[in-house]
């Protein structure tokens, strides 16, 4: 039998042959007992292979792969269950961390108020010999910016919630 | 042979999950994990032959498809692409493993397995209970599954790769050449040469058997 024969076999085992060729084969099959007997054989290898059934999926191996390729990227995935919040809505955001933030709000209003009155008139410092003006009126003004995100945070430590992938305080993937 | 679609003109959702990975949805890189873990899992418990390294060796496929999440194009099936990444470092390890028993001049344990380089000895540490209330076809099961881990440990491993894909996985020789990156025709050339080798080495366990037997 010569390889392009047993190449036909192959392929009849594995149904790649077109349906014309596979039939002349399996008429060549009945009259010839050779090449019958070769493909009982190689039949009969190609059944014999087997391994056991597959191994479980081990507990946990989503939460390993996050973890490994979060310690090797450094991106920040979340553990499969863990909720995802998406970025910070403050429409999506409950009712108390709206009401903590408009407190915030007030507060740092007043904060803001009393130190005006506290330093008097020199609401415009003159820098001193040397001395940089540190920063625009806009960031000056972060501290109302800080003590949102402040309150936010702490409104979530306090739930034992951690800010979740897709935060802007969370890395980027 | 193969029962899922695998064409080109199959729509995989897939696809789609791993654009968000690309662009940055973190959710979608679970997404992914959870709908192909079980079958890269047992990929690579078939092609590595131990379930510690398949499972060390699935995690790095992840790993390594994340960080090319990106420069993906969508084409075929997103297994497809997961498999080619699976297969070509698990060849790699198979590689590794060799040189490294080349260079302790370690051969494999099984005397049977002398004087094949590309073989691999190890029994996975997983042999899960057959189910068969009988104890004799129930270590008959066992005798056949260790025959085939070491058929297969004896295969140079691009042979190797295409007997499991074709065998366990089920996969048509287009599939297989999709996953390989090779052309049909080495597909069939390979898997020819790879049931010839099985054949033989058959032939060679059983003429060793009947001879020990004609001694006794």
């Amino acid at each position: 039998m010569n390889r392009e024969t047993e190449m036909e076999l192959m392929r009849l085992l594995h149904g790649e042959l077109p349906p014309d060729r596979e039939r002349a084969l399996r008429a060549r099959l009945e009259r010839e007992p050779e090449l019958a007997a070769a493909w009982a054989r190689l039949q009969r290898t190609w059944n014999g292979l087997e391994l056991p059934p597959p191994a479980p999926i081990p507990l946990g191996f989503a939460q390993r792969v996050a973890a490994r390729t979060r310690e090797q990227s450094g991106a920040r995935l979340p553990l499969p269950g863990e909720r995802e919040m998406g970025s910070i809505s403050w429409q999506a955001a409950p009712g108390w961390v709206r009401a903590a933030a408009a407190a915030a709000l007030v507060a740092g209003a007043a904060l803001g108020a009393g130190a005006g009155v506290w330093t008097g008139g020199r609401t415009s410092p003159v820098p001193e010999q040397g001395e940089q003006i540190s920063g625009t009126a806009a960031e000056d003004g972060s501290l109302f910016g800080d003590d949102l995100a402040e309150s936010y945070w702490s409104a979530l430590d306090e739930l034992g919630e951690t800010p979740a992938a897709g935060d802007p305080a969370g890395d980027a993937l | 042979m193969g029962t899922e679609t695998f064409g080109r003109a199959a729509v995989d959702p897939g696809w789609d999950a791993l654009a968000r990975v690309a662009a940055g949805e973190t959710g979608a890189f679970a997404e992914l994990v959870a709908s192909h873990q079980e079958r890269l899992l047992r990929l690579c418990e078939r092609l590595l032959g131990d379930v510690e390294e398949a499972r060390d060796a699935a995690q790095e496929v992840f790993l390594k498809a994340f960080r090319k999440a990106g420069d993906f194009r969508p084409q075929g099936q997103v297994y497809t692409w997961l498999y080619r990444i699976a297969v070509n470092h698990c060849l790699n390890k198979l590689r590794r493993r060799r040189l490294v028993r080349f260079l302790r001049w370690d051969d494999a344990a099984d005397p049977g397995n002398r004087g094949h380089p590309e073989n691999t000895a190890e029994a996975p540490p997983f042999d899960p209970p057959d189910r068969a209330p009988d104890p004799a076809a129930a270590l008959e099961a066992r005798r056949r599954w260790s025959a085939t881990r070491r058929a297969i440990a004896r295969l140079p491993a691009g042979q190797r790769a295409v007997l499991v894909l074709a065998r366990f996985e089920g996969l048509s020789y287009r599939q297989i050449a999709e996953v390989l990156g090779i052309t049909e025709g080495a597909v069939e050339s390979r898997l020819f040469r790879a049931m010839r080798r099985i054949e033989a080495a058959q032939e060679t366990d059983s003429s060793q058997v009947s001879s020990r037997e004609g001694r006794r």
